[in-house]
């Protein structure tokens, strides 16, 4: 005969093992959930030159031309991931979900956001060529 | 005012809500059969555009699935007080359906792909990025738009999400079947509203200057304006889910927690009508 207090114990004991198990399976599963593939550099070319002072609004950056250099900024707000965009009036880029505002230059002018835009690489292509962005 | 009280619980909420649910349910499928993870906004715009009857069983999905939502919440207030004998543990898992069930809305507003849709999904998962430790992986586990794309949303909202609303809610709503015999006239309502009023539908164009979420969502989303993601889109809504979880008479602080589930919906309630007005 058994014990109650040795049954109440093994049991207990039983459960404690059964929780750490699936604690530990979880591991796996999240690891595995949790890993993206190495994206490749995304390479946009771009074929016609912009005016100085122009842009171009691609569907994840806009591109800049003054004239004497050429910049990419990502399109996704750095507050919370929004989609922004650029006001030619005003001069600037806005967020449409909480109305963070940043300047050409991709810095922020108007909160919530704190951060600036991430830029990207872009290369002038010569006679009227165009651009190419890699992002 | 007791009449009114007595009126309200007589209706049939959980018969209502089940069969928005079977509606819902079986139209989903047939908005799945068309629906393209890969391509959600251009996936939308062909069902909307061009499938024959697409517009229209993206509608009847669309306002079924809000139905069904809204039925479940009178369904709660209405059942209040015979819910009372419920066990503590049998009142959790109930009222944990909930948040499930808008999860399950949720996703379905971020499938469209458009400019909401969109949008109302980043922020999500900007949100949740936000949560120390835990966060990600949560992150990775429903949403991961970023990396995956809709591909896990769209997995959640049919499968997921589903089983996960089925489980918490099967001990209760095992014992009812909902005829749709017995409810003509919600039936046919709903399928022919669905014909003649659209499932919204917002592509992005250029100098768009505001962008309003799901309905349930401006409350979190004008606060995201003040408050720290993991405030505004965590802390803040979980307070809510907690007071509800607990909310049974039998609890020593059932008044108080009273007084803050509605001063709780009062202020969201101000929320989204000051987003509603930008």
């Amino acid at each position: 005969m058994t014990c109650p207090d040795a049954k109440n114990h093994s049991t207990a004991k039983r459960k404690f093992l059964l929780f750490c198990a699936s604690i530990a399976a979880l591991y796996p599963f999240f690891r595995f959930i949790g890993y993206s593939i190495p994206r490749k550099p995304r390479i946009i070319e771009i074929g016609n030159t912009l005016p100085a002072g122009g842009y171009h609004l691609g569907f994840d950056f806009v591109l800049f031309d003054s004239g004497e250099d050429a910049w990419a900024l990502s399109r996704k707000c750095t507050h919370l991931g929004c989609t922004i965009n650029f006001h030619e009036k005003d001069n600037i880029l806005e967020c449409p979900c909480h109305q963070s505002q940043f300047s050409m230059e991709g810095v922020v002018v108007h909160g919530p956001a704190k951060k600036s835009l991430p830029r990207y690489k872009v290369e002038k292509l010569k006679d009227n060529g165009g651009y190419i962005v890699t992002i | 005012m007791e009449l009114i009280r007595k009126l309200f619980e007589d209706i049939r909420w959980g018969e209502y809500s089940l069969l928005a649910l079977y509606i819902s349910v079986l139209s989903g499928v047939v908005v799945g059969l068309q629906y393209d993870a890969a391509a959600p906004l251009y996936s939308v715009s062909t069902l909307d555009m061009l499938v024959p009857f697409g517009a229209y069983f993206r509608s009847l999905h669309f306002y079924s699935s809000q139905l069904f939502f809204l039925f479940c919440i009178c369904h709660v207030i209405g059942i209040f007080s015979q819910a009372q004998s419920y066990s503590t543990k049998q009142w959790i898992i109930l009222t944990a359906t909930l948040p499930v069930a808008l999860l399950i809305l949720f996703t379905g507003y971020v499938l469209r792909g458009d400019a909401t849709g969109f949008s109302a999904g980043m922020i999500a998962e900007a949100i949740l990025l936000d949560i120390p430790y835990i966060g990600a992986p949560i992150n990775d586990l429903f949403f991961s738009i970023s990396d995956n794309g809709m591909k896990r949303i769209y997995l959640n909202h049919i499968i997921g999400f589903g089983l996960l609303w089925g489980w918490l809610a099967w001990s209760h709503v095992k014992k009812y079947r909902v005829a749709f015999s017995r409810h003509i006239i919600l039936s046919t309502s709903i399928l022919i509203f669905s014909i003649f009023i659209a499932a919204p539908f917002e592509p992005d164009h250029l100098g768009v200057t505001n962008i309003n979420g799901p309905w349930f969502f401006l409350g979190l989303q004008e606060l995201l304006r003040y408050l720290p993601p993991i405030v505004a889109g965590v802390i803040f809504p979980a307070t809510l889910l907690l007071a509800i979880a607990c909310l049974q008479r039998k609890h020593r602080k059932f008044h108080t927690l009273l007084y803050f589930v509605v001063a709780w919906l009062s202020l969201y309630t101000i929320l989204t009508v000051i987003a509603m007005t930008r």
